[in-house]
């Protein structure tokens, strides 16, 4: 096909009777004139081939943007990870040796505040960083007889932050038994382990949409296969091969349109559920929050259903396509 | 109109059923074509409607040498042909009027510039009360003048009938022999393929008569 052709294409093709096309039959009845097909339809709307094509694609379409929303939704807060880690750093103070530790708590404190870059000094109580042991050590009156390392949170400005190792140096020449954790092992391996869980996903979506793919066009053949007459008859009164695809792509654009949204609503419909619905199919409270640590919130947000509604757009161009081949096939006997 | 030199065609690897076939079809003529079942008559309307292909040979189309066209150019003049098959070929999600009208609608005339047309050719053919009858409810000689119709609606510069009496009573046979006279005289060219030699004898034609693969004219 040449650019040429293809203009041509787009500029004959029959536009108005797409949208009645798109629309189940009593809502396309409901169109103003000029959007409604004047003749019956060429390609018969309902058939037994038809109805089980639209059942193929639109559990298809639901497992396509169920993997597309889980992997988007894994990636998304993979990369909330990695900027929640890359916007802190720690400073750790040795009790071992020092005389009154609260007190130099609060001048490291302020030593910190002052540095440019920094957004935020939080020191941890002693009790806090008490609590951080809590899950190998247990809760114990022993802990507090313990020289517990005390801990400074400092939060950074990432779009301009401060220079580490200027800091560091500063700490260690003016403050004995102070070291600061810029958090970058934590960070890589965060990275690490975020982009295999990208990529990850990535495999399996990519698995989904070959197997979309795979199950979409061999159905859409099925269904050409049972309209191979018309193809014919439509040859046979001297109908040029544009005008029997269009005939064709404009029916099956519109089938694979209706039933992705299907797959793809259904699918919404869980991705909005999921936050109401996994407590109580779940471990409770602290499953939930491990989960969403772990997920994020179990919803999408917009970009999220813009990658469902990019799945039903890539189901309904395959069914149109498959069915332009289809038509070509059949023609290429009599050509 | 249609010219034929040394055609011959073969379906595969098979033996060639037809052979060396040559013969011209003026405008404004009307040839009766027979021969014995399986001669290939049908292989030959298959030929003249360009929906196969020789294996040899020229074959010649409204002036065109078919083999140098391509799928739009002979789609172009398809149009200009009008076929009649013996197993009707008409859609069954379409009404009567609808399949005889597709013709007109593939050519992309509105409804509003032909719907009469449509309707009085139903009559002529007497499927006037059968207007928006399916086709699976119609009797074989009825789906028989509605695949006439349908040829025909176009005002084709060739018709190209296969076996278009073999459903029919002899009163709509002949009626439908007369429906063809009319075309021609109006100066459509017309071959008919038939074994009905009672339908032959009513119009002094010539024959294109096949036997044995070689096609001879009588």
């Amino acid at each position: 096909m040449t650019p040429a052709t293809l203009l041509t294409d787009i500029r004959d093709y029959p536009w108005t009777g797409l949208l009645a096309e798109l629309l189940p039959a009593k809502l396309a009845a409901r169109l103003p004139a000029q959007f409604q097909a004047t003749n019956a339809p060429i390609v018969p709307s309902e058939s037994i081939a038809g109805r089980a094509l639209i059942v193929v694609i639109a559990i298809m379409s639901f497992l396509a943007c169920l993997t597309a929303g889980a992997v988007y939704m894994i990636n998304q807060s993979a990369n909330a990870w990695v900027n929640d880690i890359t916007s802190e750093i720690t400073v750790e103070l040795d009790p071992v040796n020092t005389a009154d530790i609260d007190k130099k708590m609060t001048l490291v404190a302020l030593f910190l505040a002052k540095q440019k870059g920094v957004t935020k000094v939080k020191p941890q109580t002693a009790e806090e960083s008490a609590e951080l042991l809590e899950p190998w050590l247990g809760h114990s009156e022993a802990l507090s007889a313990l020289p517990i390392p005390r801990l400074i949170a400092v939060e950074i400005d990432r779009s301009n932050p401060p220079d580490m190792k200027v800091i560091k140096d500063a700490l260690t020449q003016n403050f004995e038994g102070v070291t600061l954790d810029d958090h970058g092992r934590w960070q890589a391996e965060i990275r690490t382990l975020t982009r295999s869980a990208a990529l990850g996903g990535l495999a399996i979506l990519g698995l989904v949409a070959a197997a979309t793919i795979a199950v979409i066009v061999s159905a859409t053949r099925s269904a050409m296969a049972s309209n191979r007459e018309i193809i014919e008859v439509l040859h046979f009164v001297g109908a040029s091969e544009r005008f029997i695809s269009h005939e064709f792509e404009r029916h099956f654009l519109g089938l694979g349109v209706r039933a992705g949204l299907v797959g793809a609503v259904a699918a919404a419909l869980v991705f909005l559920l999921m936050p109401v619905v996994s407590p109580l199919l779940g471990g409770g409270i602290v499953t939930a929050a491990e989960t969403r640590r772990l997920v994020g919130s179990g919803e999408l947000d917009l970009a999220g259903y813009f990658v469902c509604l990019l799945v039903v757009v890539v189901v309904a161009f395959l069914c149109m396509i498959t069915s332009r081949l289809g038509v070509i096939r059949v023609l290429k006997n009599y050509d | 109109m249609i010219r034929f030199d040394n055609v011959g065609l073969r379906y595969g690897t098979g033996p060639e059923i037809l052979r060396d076939v040559t013969f011209h079809v003026l405008p404004g003529s009307f040839h009766f074509l027979t021969g014995p079942s399986g001669a290939g008559k049908t292989s030959l309307l298959r030929l003249i409607f360009m929906s196969l292909r020789p294996s040899r040979g020229l074959n010649f189309v409204f002036g065109h040498n078919v083999a140098e066209l391509g799928p739009g150019a002979r789609a172009e003049l398809r149009r200009r042909i009008g076929i009649v098959f013996q197993d009707f070929r008409l859609l069954d999600h379409l009404t009567t009027w609808e399949n005889v009208a597709l013709p007109l609608r593939v050519m992309g005339k509105k409804e509003s510039d032909y719907a009469e047309d449509v309707t009085d050719l139903l009559r002529w053919v007497g499927l006037g009360e059968r207007i928006n009858a399916y086709p699976e409810i119609l009797s074989g000689g009825e789906k028989q003048r509605a695949a006439i119709a349908r040829a025909v609606i176009g005002r084709p510069e060739l018709l190209l009938a296969d076996e278009p009496t073999g459903n029919v009573d002899p009163v709509i046979g002949n009626r439908l022999l007369r429906l063809f006279v009319e075309l021609n005289r109006l100066g459509t060219s017309v071959i008919i393929a038939t074994h009905d030699y009672g339908l032959m004898e009513q119009l002094d034609a010539p024959r294109l008569v096949i036997q044995d693969g070689q096609l001879r004219i009588s």
